[in-house]
């Protein structure tokens, strides 16, 4: 009785065994054909949600006393050195708002954004200190809008590095020392409804 | 029965918790025993331990070459030129090396390269060799200590020594010796050393205004007002950076300052804005800076290779920082003063004073202030800049601020 309970049992494993290899035979052409997409399937379980993310841009105020916030929208992206980008150019876009004063050069070019530790490195081009008016303010401006801007939104980081043509720079006119990463400066800062 | 059971029963209880009292006692003397063992055994293994090199760094400037040695405790040392080659012996006693022996290559217009050896027992050695075709005559050597919480650093400044911008300014000066590290101020007369510094010059003009008016012309101008009448009036010695239409890297400036030894460092700019309507008289000083944060992120930066050849090192920046944060309180109050009374005499707008990272201004052992007199920027104030009678009234502000820091000084 026990002995052929236990026969019946490996029949049908066999039995489930012989589906499957026959399932496989009939559907192997489309595993074939469809294999790229099962593969990134299994590799990439995570999809990006695709959608949009407020952002806060420091711009100057016309007497360039202080920075003010403006918010934005931009495109989410699934890697954060692309979204720094992403902002850096919302940044150099200047202020929707007449205002606001922009704080950089409109023809500076974000040549490459990476991160290490907690330090964002920011590499643009050189027409960030060609074209800047210079003076201790507008250097002053065109620093920490920068820091502060990156350091708000992205807040995992704690310290930005400016770098210029892939290098670290002395200044970008001769004033405020950037060869070394910079922490934001919040007192640089007023909210417009304090105004 | 049942008692007598009951008393042994209660006996071996008692012995037992006896037993275990004895046990934890012996514990508490044995860890107590090591404790104080331990107590006396600390300071005896920090004073073993003290002296100890844990770093060394070096950083070329234009006009000399900076090595800083990293030590727990201030130790003694000996230093002595020696010849063929030509090299720098320096002992330090009583020190241990904390790392390994290291050959550092430097390779810059002063030192070949550096020598770190444990010479014998507590005695560390570092060797300086110089680059081969400096003469014996044409370079010198000075040494300080700068103190931090946690450690020392033993400093050692590589220079040529005929300078050639010293030389000059000592020419249109006469005759100069060399100030000691700490210059004792004569509390009846005002007998400073000023150094004025005309911002840019050469081929760097600074800001333009809107109608071409060049700000190393202005900043050149007022310095030179500024010197007549700190001069005239005050019986200071004044020092301009540059006195000519010339270029000067902004650490050569400081440098300067540092080698006359300045009282006080007054940088002249005029302000810039991307905004044309930004006006008025900002004056700035230089911020603090948080050492060990820094320091980790520069040592995190030197990992990633770039292809620069200024890739900063280690611990010198945050030594220059130590130099002017020293003197922070003291610029802070510079720079309200002057900004003041520089208000008071142009009747432009007061835009405050503030802190921030200035490059000029980091390495500068002495209080010192940026004054950005007003914007070229702004077409009304690039006008007024280009009156003469302007220019006097600025310098004449500054002059009062000068003048009113170093009186408050004296009477302390």
């Amino acid at each position: 009785m026990v002995f052929k309970k236990k026969g019946k049992l490996i029949l049908i494993y066999i039995l489930v065994g012989i589906v499957i290899f026959a399932a496989g035979i009939l559907f192997a052409p489309l595993i074939i054909k469809r294999g790229y997409q099962i593969k990134k399937w299994i590799s990439k379980p995570f999809v990006a949600p695709q959608g949009m993310r407020v952002i806060r841009l420091y711009f100057s105020s016309p007497d360039e006393k202080c920075l003010f916030p403006q918010e934005r929208e931009i495109i989410v992206s699934s890697q954060m050195t692309e979204e720094i980008k992403e902002v850096m150019e919302e940044l150099i876009k200047g202020p929707e708002d007449s205002s606001l004063s922009l704080t950089l050069p409109s023809e500076t070019e974000v040549r490459n954004v990476f991160v290490k530790g907690e330090c964002i490195y920011v590499d643009l081009d050189f027409s960030l200190s060609k074209k800047h008016p210079g003076g201790s303010t507008g250097e002053l401006i065109t620093v920490y809008s920068i820091v502060n801007t990156l350091l708000v939104n992205f807040p995992s980081q704690s310290k930005v590095q400016i770098l210029i043509q892939g290098k670290p720079a002395e200044t970008l006119a001769g004033h405020i020392d950037i060869r070394e990463p910079l922490g934001k400066r919040m007192d640089l800062v007023k909210e417009i409804s304090e105004s | 029965m049942s008692t007598g059971e009951a008393v042994t029963m209660n006996h071996i209880y008692l012995h037992i918790i006896g037993g275990e009292m004895n046990k934890i006692m012996n514990r508490i003397l044995k860890i107590s025993v090591f404790f104080t063992f331990l107590i006396f055994i600390f300071p005896s293994l920090s004073i073993c331990q003290n002296y100890e090199v844990k770093k060394v760094d070096f950083r070329s400037y234009s006009t000399y070459t900076r090595i800083v040695v990293q030590i727990d405790e201030a130790t003694g040392y000996v230093i002595r030129d020696l010849s063929d080659p030509s090299r720098i012996l320096i002992n330090l006693y009583p020190a241990n090396l904390n790392i390994p022996e290291e050959k550092i290559k430097v390779g810059d217009k002063f030192i070949e390269k550096i020598r770190l050896e444990q010479e014998s027992k507590s005695v560390v050695r570092l060797v300086l060799d110089l680059n081969k075709n400096l003469k014996p005559e044409e370079y010198t050597h000075n040494t300080f200590i700068l103190k931090d919480k946690n450690f020392q650093n033993f400093v050692i400044d590589v220079r040529s020594s005929n300078e050639d911008i010293i030389a000059n300014l000592l020419e249109e000066k006469g005759s100069f010796t060399f100030p000691s590290s700490d210059l004792p101020i004569s509390s009846d007369k005002m007998n400073y050393k000023i150094i004025l510094d005309p911002g840019h010059g050469g081929k760097d003009p600074g800001a333009i205004g809107p109608t071409g008016l060049k700000e190393k012309e202005i900043t050149l101008s007022v310095a030179e007002k500024l010197e007549k009448m700190l001069e005239d009036q005050l019986g200071a010695k004044v020092y301009l950076t540059r006195s000519k239409d010339r270029f000067i890297p902004l650490d050569e400036r400081t440098e300067i300052a540092n080698q006359l030894g300045g009282n006080i460092f007054v940088s002249i700019h005029a302000n810039a804005g991307f905004n044309r309507r930004a006006k008025g008289v900002e004056t700035f000083f230089n911020s603090r800076y948080a050492y060990n944060k820094e320091a980790k992120e520069v040592a995190a930066r030197e990992n990633i290779s770039f292809a620069s050849e200024d890739v900063p090192v280690g611990i010198k920046r945050i030594l220059w920082d130590m130099v002017q944060d020293r003197y922070r309180s003291e610029s802070n109050r510079l720079s309200h003063i002057i900004q003041e009374e520089l208000c008071k005499a142009i009747g432009l707008e007061d835009r405050g004073v503030k802190s921030a990272p200035f490059y000029v201004l980091r390495g500068a052992a002495m209080p010192a202030t940026l004054v950005e007199v007003c914007f070229i920027s702004n077409p009304w104030e690039e006008k007024s800049l280009r009156s003469d009678d302007f220019k006097e009234k600025i310098a004449w502000g500054i002059f009062n601020g000068i003048k009113r820091y170093l009186q408050l000084r004296n009477e302390k």
